[in-house]
């Protein structure tokens, strides 16, 4: 921009603008501009496994039948290298040194021509161990998305079509829109690459004020951004350990994020930092006094008093997490009522409230919409978690509502941990992580995740033709309920009942 | 070349054009395999199919394209996706008022129904062969697919990828596409056609136009398309010319101007608002609107892509086919749906619900020996598909020989025309065209009968077969 030109009249006088100078002027402001110049970029590098996934499939091969099949053809063909060598695997399963009497099913994608080809002594099987990973929500399959995409860092591409159910429970019942030739609301996006994802954290002023003198009155607005539209929750169930949480705490830096970790833990740590997000206990907000550094602390659960308390021992923005249990509504409103910067949402880890079992994305709606009514939305900030395990649910979660969503279980999948039992409760979850794990390994996983889910989230955005993330919070005209276009469609005919669930 | 620089050769996997005797055993033991696979004299591999394509769907698909006739034993009708057409059945008559099978039960698709001056273009079959470009796609299996769709007095898209000049000996069967990439649009191939196809966005990948990645660019990919090879091709989204309809018109007027007699077909996926989209395009000048919903097949497309942006295509089927009676232009415009239609119930289904015809893909791969192993892409390998059908590598791609290939997409055509007439008699109706927006001919199916009729995979959990 350039710089004011109203200054003393006699500078005025003694410098007059003119055609070159201007020219000068603009161009050495470019530079400066220029220079200061920096687009937000996720830098990510394939990383090798430690613990890789158990492989998709089984290869059997008889080796009776190998055998007489590698005689016949020998018969037929005789020395005919191209013949004899040929195999029927592009992938290699069949490359070692001793062919098909050693396979190398770690190589196999399940094309299955070989078991078409010989289906006499060849088999390839599901491998059982693949589909034990995860649980009834959390499945191999999203295990396995985001190991590939905390490896590579890409957004997973691959031919065919969509091989799953017709619409689904929870997330997989939404749809998103996208903007087709003649929608008139287009932002007009040219390229992903200028898709804003950033997103503000802390309390917006419903309206400015000014007074006589056309000064602003009031406090700035505290706030903060960050350059994605998630952060890190605190570890679920036994998954808070130190190693970890130095994991989160980098990667957070790193891809300028935020990090959610136990207040003592921190203390224990030794970890307080802009990017930590200190979870306080109700019981002792004065906690706050020891972490200087942090720009947002949350307490563990909505009570007044310990938020005047934390008010008077912290100037960071104060956060509450609200579970998704009876009275959440009243809860959640008594902490924006009384200014509280953000307010962390929590349903169980398969996305459902902890009373009515409802998933989140109709809760979130109705938070959404509750502080609407009573306009306060743009008070607070919501953030929320539960259930969140694959790329699109993070575009779902925030049309439901939110304005970021907080990464619980995807942090143990990139990392290529394990879970064992269920993936429900928060505190009851066990997990175990690579003993081989390194920082900079860990680090490099978890930020190709992040940067695979931000591709991911742009893919969604430039087809619904929207340029910064931030619109489409609550935007539920963005997205399609599959049982409301079943009731669209099928209306009328013979057995269906609303919802499709007949 | 020595015998010894042979044998390393072969033992690395170099890969060149297979020698005639490599091709006789590679393809022998396919179509062996494939038979057997198909006629029961093995259990079905035990990794095969998915919710959408179960196993007995692609193995009943095998079937029909091996011998022209329905499989008994296997399920050739639904997949076990738990809705849409996994879900409908048809009211079908008591069998006593049920018509004889004949071939005089109509299954013809009129093309163009605005009364202009240009082609009255008529299928034989309400269905035709959706747009899988060259690159995505060898030459040999457009070549099949261009070859099927003559005997059928059908058509096939180009896909975007340019005109192969093989295709010109099919010409008044295939359909040249212009896409958002403009890749390989020329003047002598939109002159050549008889329907040119504006696609304006794909079912599997709405909104974010096309990938091909540079594995598949190979040197005469790229020369097609007038790119480098092996850089990944990116059509991009949307047309950057199109900003309404009267931009979208401009677009119709100008194939006009080269191909005055061409009918002019637009194809978009589903939006919430493609009923807009829908009529927008007709009154542009569009004789057929082709849906193509978002779970249909791609060479190469984001996971998050498929399912999650834009609408099933039985979900948008009947709000275009209402919305263009309520403008009272239904009767001037051919809706043709794609994107997740793969068996003859299918088409009919489709049709009940309110399209006049279809647009298949992955049910002719299907039919040629594909497994969905969805490595179309390139694959680890990078060499694209093992089956040689989504590849133009030069040793792979022979495995589908056109002449071959042709005959099992003959058979696996008849054998769908034979159900689809039986679906027609069984409705008491003698002609295809009596069954479009008949959705009381259809019922819905309750979960558990939805999940028995899936036959053998009905045994195994959706999670487990995803």
């Amino acid at each position: 921009m350039l710089e004011s030109t109203t200054g003393g009249a006699t500078a005025a006088a003694s410098s007059a603008l003119t055609l070159d100078k201007f020219g000068a002027e603009s161009a050495r402001i470019g530079r400066e501009l220029a220079d200061q110049y920096h687009r937000y970029h996720i830098e990510t590098e394939e990383v090798d496994d430690v613990d890789p996934l158990p492989h998709r499939f089984l290869v059997e091969v008889g080796k009776i039948g190998l055998a007489k099949f590698i005689l016949s053809e020998v018969f037929h063909y005789g020395m005919k290298p191209d013949v004899l060598l040929s195999r029927p695997c592009t992938y290699g399963v069949f490359s070692g040194p001793v062919g098909g009497f050693s396979p190398l099913p770690k190589l196999c994608v399940g094309c299955l021509r070989c078991t078409v080809q010989h289906p006499d002594f060849v088999k390839v099987l599901p491998n059982p161990k693949r589909l034990e990973l995860g649980d009834s929500y959390t499945t191999h399959g999203h295990i396995a998305a985001i190991d590939e995409e905390s490896k590579r860092g890409m957004v997973p591409v691959r031919g065919q079509g969509y091989r799953g159910r017709f619409g689904g429970p929870g997330f997989d019942g939404m749809l998103t829109d996208m903007s087709e030739i003649v929608r008139p609301s287009r932002d007009g996006i040219h390229g992903r690459e200028l898709i804003g994802t950033s997103v503000d954290i802390g309390t917006k002023p419903m309206h400015l004020s000014f007074d006589e003198e056309g000064n602003l009155q009031g406090k700035t607005p505290n706030m903060f951004t960050i350059q994605v539209p998630f952060i890190f929750d605190v570890p679920p169930g036994d998954l808070g350990t130190a190693k970890l949480a130095k994991v989160l705490d980098s990667t957070s830096q790193r891809i300028d994020t935020l990090a959610c970790l136990k207040a003592a833990d921190i203390v224990k740590w030794q970890m307080d930092a802009p990017n930590i997000v200190p979870i306080i206990p109700t019981q002792a907000p004065e906690m706050a006094e020891l972490f200087p550094k942090a720009r947002l602390v949350q307490l563990d659960g909505w009570d007044k008093d310990a938020f005047d308390t934390l008010r008077e021992s912290t100037d960071a923005l104060i956060g509450v997490r609200i579970e998704f249990s009876e009275g959440w509504q009243e809860r959640l409103m008594k902490a924006v009522n009384n200014r509280v910067d953000l307010v962390h949402l929590n349903a169980d880890l398969h996305g459902r409230g902890y009373d009515d079992n409802r998933f989140i994305s109709d809760l979130l709606k109705e938070a959404h919409l509750l502080l609407i009514e009573k306009g306060c939305r743009d008070m607070v900030t919501l953030v929320g978690a539960g259930g969140i395990v694959s790329a699109d649910h993070l575009p779902k979660a925030i049309i439901s509502g939110l304005d970021a969503v907080a990464l619980d279980l995807p942090v143990l999948f990139a990392l290529q941990g394990r879970s064992h039992g269920s993936l429900t409760e928060r505190d009851a979850v066990k997990g175990t992580l690579p003993r081989k794990m390194t920082q900079e390994w860990a680090e490099q996983r978890l930020t190709n995740l992040c940067a695979s889910w931000r591709d991911q989230l742009l893919e969604i955005l430039g087809a619904m033709g929207i340029r910064e993330v931030r619109r489409l919070r609550g935007e539920f005209g963005r997205s399609m309920i599959v049982s409301h276009l079943e009731d669209e469609a099928f209306e009328g005919i013979e057995g269906y009942v609303s919802g499709g669930v007949a | 070349m020595s015998i010894l620089k042979e044998f390393k050769d072969a033992y690395k996997g170099v890969v060149r054009e297979p020698s005639p005797e490599l091709l006789t055993k590679t393809t022998g033991l396919m179509q062996d395999g494939m038979r057997a696979r198909a006629m029961g004299d093995f259990i079905p591999p035990e990794a095969l199919g998915d919710a959408r394509w179960t196993d007995e769907l692609i193995l009943s698909t095998w079937y029909m394209a091996e011998t022209g006739e329905i499989p008994d034993g296997l399920n050739y009708k639904t997949g076990k996706s738990d809705g849409g057409f996994d879900r409908l059945d048809f009211k079908f008559l008591p069998e006593s008022d049920w018509l004889e099978h004949s071939e005089a039960i109509g299954t013809k698709l009129d093309l163009n129904r605005r009364g202009d001056a240009k082609k009255k273009l008529t299928c034989d079959i309400p269905w035709y062969g959706g747009g899988m470009s060259y690159g995505s796609v060898s030459v040999n299996v457009m070549m099949s697919r261009a070859r099927n769709a003559a005997r059928w007095n059908s058509f096939m898209s180009t896909g975007e990828g340019g005109y192969p000049p093989q295709l010109m000996e099919c010409k008044e069967n295939v359909i040249t596409q212009v896409a958002t990439g403009y890749f390989g649009v020329e003047e002598d191939s939109i002159q050549a056609a008889p329907i040119v196809e504006f696609k304006y966005a794909q079912g599997a990948k709405p909104g974010l136009g096309g990938h091909l990645l540079a594995a598949k660019a190979g040197e005469e990919v790229a020369k097609l398309r007038g790119s480098v090879p092996f850089v990944s091709l990116f059509s991009p989204f949307p047309f950057h010319s199109t900003y309404s309809v009267e931009d979208h018109s401009k677009h119709l007027d100008w194939i006009e101007t080269v191909n005055p007699t061409a009918l002019l077909s637009v194809k978009v996926s589903t939006p919430h608002d493609v009923d807009m989209v829908a009529v927008g395009s007709f009154y542009a000048g569009a004789h057929i609107i082709h849906l193509d919903g978002s779970y249909g097949g791609t060479g190469a497309a984001p996971e998050i892509a498929k399912k999650n942006i834009a609408m099933p295509i039985e979900l948008a089927i009947p709000k275009v086919h209402k919305f263009l009676q309520d403008e009272g232009v239904r009767d001037r415009v051919t809706l043709i749906a794609s994107g997740g239609v793969r068996t003859a119930d299918d088409i009919a289904k489709a049709i009940a619900l309110g399209a006049d015809g279809c647009v298949l893909g992955t049910t002719d791969l299907v039919g040629l020996g594909c497994t969905r192993c969805s490595n179309c892409e390139g694959g680890p390998s990078g060499r694209g598909c093992p089956w040689g059908l989504t590849t133009t590598d030069v040793e792979l791609q022979e495995w589908v020989q056109p002449d071959w290939a042709a005959e099992r997409l003959n058979n696996l055509y008849s054998a769908m025309q034979y159900r689809l007439r039986d679906i027609l008699r069984q409705l008491g109706l003698s002609d295809v065209s009596e069954l479009r927006g008949r959705t009381d001919l259809l019922r819905y199916m309750g979960r558990d009968e939805a999940a028995r009729a899936a036959g053998r995979a009905a045994a195994i959990g959706l999670e487990e077969i995803q």
